[in-house]
């Protein structure tokens, strides 16, 4: 059993050189981005390519972080990462269990979210309905509009739909309700998949810019991607542009170190989580798709 | 175990929702109160226009801009200063400027409009002619005269905002004398002996000499000519009869076509593509983003670049010199062109614009309080009444010792006072509106004496050249609205192809034949029946 051919061999050595080299190209605009963040703006300047700061700085990080709005929307991006999460699940579990169990206008119901799926609203008839319904200026505009993605919702759906009926029927004898059922049977079994769409939901949230700025006036309200595209996409602008008052335009920090720690810091908790939930992650969604 | 940790996740996720919604009916009223006292306030009869000392009243105006850079926060010294100053609730709304145009969008499709409104200046010939004809926005025309900073504005300028006759905007200031230049590194051309190219020809000898003959003298060929980015950016036209936006040249037909299809851009690819082959330009210029290009010039590795009286960056000049210090700069006059013709394209003349809600003009106490408001932040401050003894400007900068600091006898912010909104200049709708451009003084704005020096010869440059006022201004094409960029970005891919050797430059009449039927042909009509000029000569102003 243990004896292996050359061949073998020789594919699994192929087979780590080759995965060595793909970890590499992963982590390599990470690294980049955290040599750049670290160094002074000459050093950047005068290197081609930098691998390693020669010269540490933290100008850029303590210009980030003497920004305000930078720490506040770093602040609002969790809370409405974790809120918003939570509220997704919450809706699209409940709503997946309901359609997984034969009820009346089931059919109809799907059609529905499939007719969403196909045609969205777009921009402005969106924004009609967020200030139609007061949720103009308030932080629940990021939430609830986009509180459960149909398509997430069909895989749930599906994989509601593959646990065994024997389970439920059983806990029906016993004279469990369906909230017990789902609560105590269905969720429990659903883990995989609840933090496997848990972290799509919630990279979804972090990553939200567009709604942030549509929908908000008030920005200290603001998610942290807007700063973050203030900081990388518009420093360049601000330089080409004719400002009235030139004296405006001094104290302005280098850009591209501020910009590479912007995006590092920003990219940072969603980095810390993917590992972790990771184990999960390939399992929850292949479930879903199975009997799809 | 597994399970139990589940079941109180699901538990406390449910509780936590639950919490959630029910904070839900309370949050939004709360938050959303300052956009309701906002309708309430632009609806006609809400505030009592007709009472007695209308200048006492406290008035509420809402305004929406965009912004570049941080977007302060609008509850500190820079708008109270406003509110207590004007006697107003100012309550401005300021959205990113990449994000804006879907913001504007949106706020208009919403039906409710703030008082005051800026526009981004392309909007001129695209949605604000739109907005305008549905009434959308109060008619100045009467009241431009009474107001000394509207009323010195060229007619030229309001002419490009005028809809059916009548016009609805008040332009924002940005110079239209003012012209990316080209700069070149001066003691490059001293070390190998070369003078200041005044033509394409000069340019390309210099351009190679700099990749050639290690102009550094480092001993190392680690320099080239120009920096060049993706999209043709920078243009390195060295004049209108160069400048692929101008409509300066006609065709065989006697009609004045855009410059990216005419003779003389022909020729600055024709030289990028013939320096390219001879690796003077950017190697991978087809890729490289602005700033990039500008990292290629400001690392010493470039020696021609484009160089503005304004808008430069002290920052990228100070990694430079860092670097290289002994880096110097020299940017380039006005070629003469092989028609004669000598001077450079005059801009549109004003940076962006800002309306006022029809409905907000429906009530006078308001309407005058808001052009009050414009009319404060379009003044203008020369250079001698920058000071902390001027009480308007002292209070424009957010009151010395508070958010500034004379330096030098000059006022110089605070670290962060403009991104903690201390300044009030932050938030007002306007900008000044300087009587001449040559009161702007750009130089005396840059601290640097190597762009100072810079800037300054460029400036007595432009004082004294020729100005070609491109006659499609006024002109609204409905076809270049609709497929402008789009055959714009064709003409750039296939002027990128010509320049990386990927088509002959002699494919050029073909290109433009493409690009006619693709829509530029309606493009031509459409212009040149609107242009009321008969010859380019006409439009060159002093």
């Amino acid at each position: 059993m243990n004896i292996r051919s050359f061949q073998d061999r020789v594919f699994d050595w192929v087979n780590y050189a080759f995965m060595l080299l793909l970890a590499i190209v992963m982590i390599f605009p990470f690294f980049y981005l955290f040599s750049v963040s670290f160094t002074t703006y000459e050093e950047f300047l005068r290197s081609q390519l930098l691998l390693w700061p020669r010269k540490w700085s933290i100008v850029a990080y303590e210009y980030i972080f003497s920004s305000h709005s930078f720490i506040r929307s770093l602040r609002v991006t969790v809370y409405i990462t974790i809120l918003g999460t939570l509220v997704n699940l919450f809706f699209t579990t409940t709503m997946a269990y309901g359609l997984s169990r034969k009820i009346y206008g089931q059919r109809f119901i799907m059609l529905a979210i499939l007719f969403t799926m196909l045609f969205s609203a777009g921009m402005i008839p969106t924004y009609l309905v967020v200030k139609e319904t007061g949720l103009l200026d308030s932080i629940w505009s990021l939430i609830l509009p986009a509180a459960i993605a149909p398509f997430n919702l069909i895989i749930v759906r599906q994989f509601f739909m593959s646990l065994p009926q024997e389970l439920s029927e059983s806990a029906l004898i016993d004279g469990a309700s369906d909230l017990v059922i789902f609560r105590k049977i269905v969720l429990p079994l659903s883990k995989p998949i609840l933090a496997a769409f848990g972290l799509f939901y919630a990279v979804g949230h972090w990553n939200n810019y567009f709604a942030g700025i549509l929908y908000l006036n008030d920005q200290t309200k603001w998610p942290i991607q807007v700063i973050l595209r203030q900081i990388v996409v518009q420093s360049d602008a601000m330089n080409a542009l004719g400002v009235i008052n030139p004296e405006m335009l001094a104290n302005q920090p280098p850009p591209e170190t501020v910009q590479m720690a912007a995006i590092l810091i920003s990219t940072l908790p969603i980095l810390i989580v993917y590992p972790f939930l990771q184990k999960h992650f390939a399992k929850g969604v292949m479930i879903g798709s199975i009997k799809g | 175990m597994n399970k139990k940790v589940v079941s109180i996740l699901s538990a406390s996720m449910m509780i936590s929702v639950i919490a959630g919604c029910s904070g839900n009916n309370n949050e939004p009223a709360a938050s959303s109160s300052p956009a309701s006292a906002s309708t309430a306030s632009s609806s006609p009869g809400a505030s009592g226009a007709s009472s007695g000392d209308a200048a006492k009243q406290k008035v509420t105006i809402t305004a929406l801009k965009y912004k570049y850079g941080e977007v302060p926060p609008t509850d500190k010294n820079g708008v109270n200063l406003i509110n207590e100053h004007f006697n107003v609730d100012y309550q401005i709304n300021m959205i990113p400027q990449g994000s804006y145009s879907d913001k504007l969008s949106a706020v208009f499709a919403s039906g409710t409009l703030p008082d005051i409104i800026s526009f981004e200046g392309d909007d001129a010939w695209n949605r604000y002619p739109k907005f305008a004809k549905q009434g959308a926005f109060a008619d100045l025309d009467s009241i431009i005269q009474q107001y000394p900073s509207m009323s010195g504005v060229p007619d030229y300028i309001y002419d490009q905002f005028k809809v059916d006759g009548k016009i609805y905007a008040i332009p924002t200031f940005s110079p239209a004398r003012s012209v990316f230049s080209i700069m070149i590194r001066k003691d490059w051309l001293d070390n190998l002996n070369l003078s200041v190219p005044t033509s394409y020809e000069e340019l390309k000898k210099v351009a190679l000499a700099f990749t050639n003959d290690d102009p550094d003298k480092n001993g190392k060929k680690d320099t080239y000519g120009f920096a060049l980015g993706k999209d043709l950016n920078p243009k390195l036209n060295m004049g209108t009869y160069w400048d692929p936006t101008a409509w300066y040249h006609k065709d065989e037909q006697g009609r004045f076509i855009p410059g990216s299809i005419a003779p003389g851009y022909k020729e600055v690819v024709q030289t990028l593509a013939d320096l390219y082959k001879q690796g003077a330009v950017t190697p991978d210029f087809v890729t490289l983003d602005w700033a990039n290009t500008n990292k290629e010039f400001y690392s010493g590795k470039a020696g021609i670049f484009i160089a503005a009286i304004n808008g430069m960056s002290e920052d990228y000049v100070k990694g430079l010199l860092a670097i290289q210090p002994e880096a110097k700069f020299v940017s380039l006059e006005a070629f003469k062109a092989p028609d004669g013709s000598q001077g450079w394209t005059a801009a549109r003349g004003f940076g962006g614009f800002n309306v006022i809600s029809a409905q907000a003009a429906k009530d006078p106490v308001k309407l005058e309080r808001i052009l009050e408001i414009l009319e404060f932040s379009r003044k203008f401050y020369p250079v001698e009444d920058r000071k902390e003894t001027n009480p308007d400007y002292d209070f424009y900068l957010g009151n010395v010792g508070v958010s500034y600091d004379m330096v030098d006898g000059k006022p110089k912010f605070k670290e962060n006072a403009v991104n903690l909104g201390l300044a009030p200049s932050t938030f007002l709708p306007d900008g000044g509106w300087p009587a001449k451009e040559a009161d702007m003084n750009y130089p005396a704005g840059y601290s640097l004496p190597l762009i100072q020096e810079l800037t300054g010869s460029l400036a007595n440059h432009l004082n004294s050249t020729n100005w070609y006022a491109s006659p499609n201004y006024p002109v609204i094409s409905q076809t270049n609205l609709d497929k402008g960029a789009q055959l714009d970005q064709y003409l750039i891919d296939e002027q990128t192809k010509m320049i990386a050797g990927q088509r002959p430059v002699s494919d050029w009449d073909k290109m433009v034949d493409e690009w006619k039927k693709m829509g530029g042909e309606q493009i031509i009509q459409e212009v040149n029946a609107g242009i009321a000029i008969k010859d380019a000569s006409e439009a060159w102003i002093k």
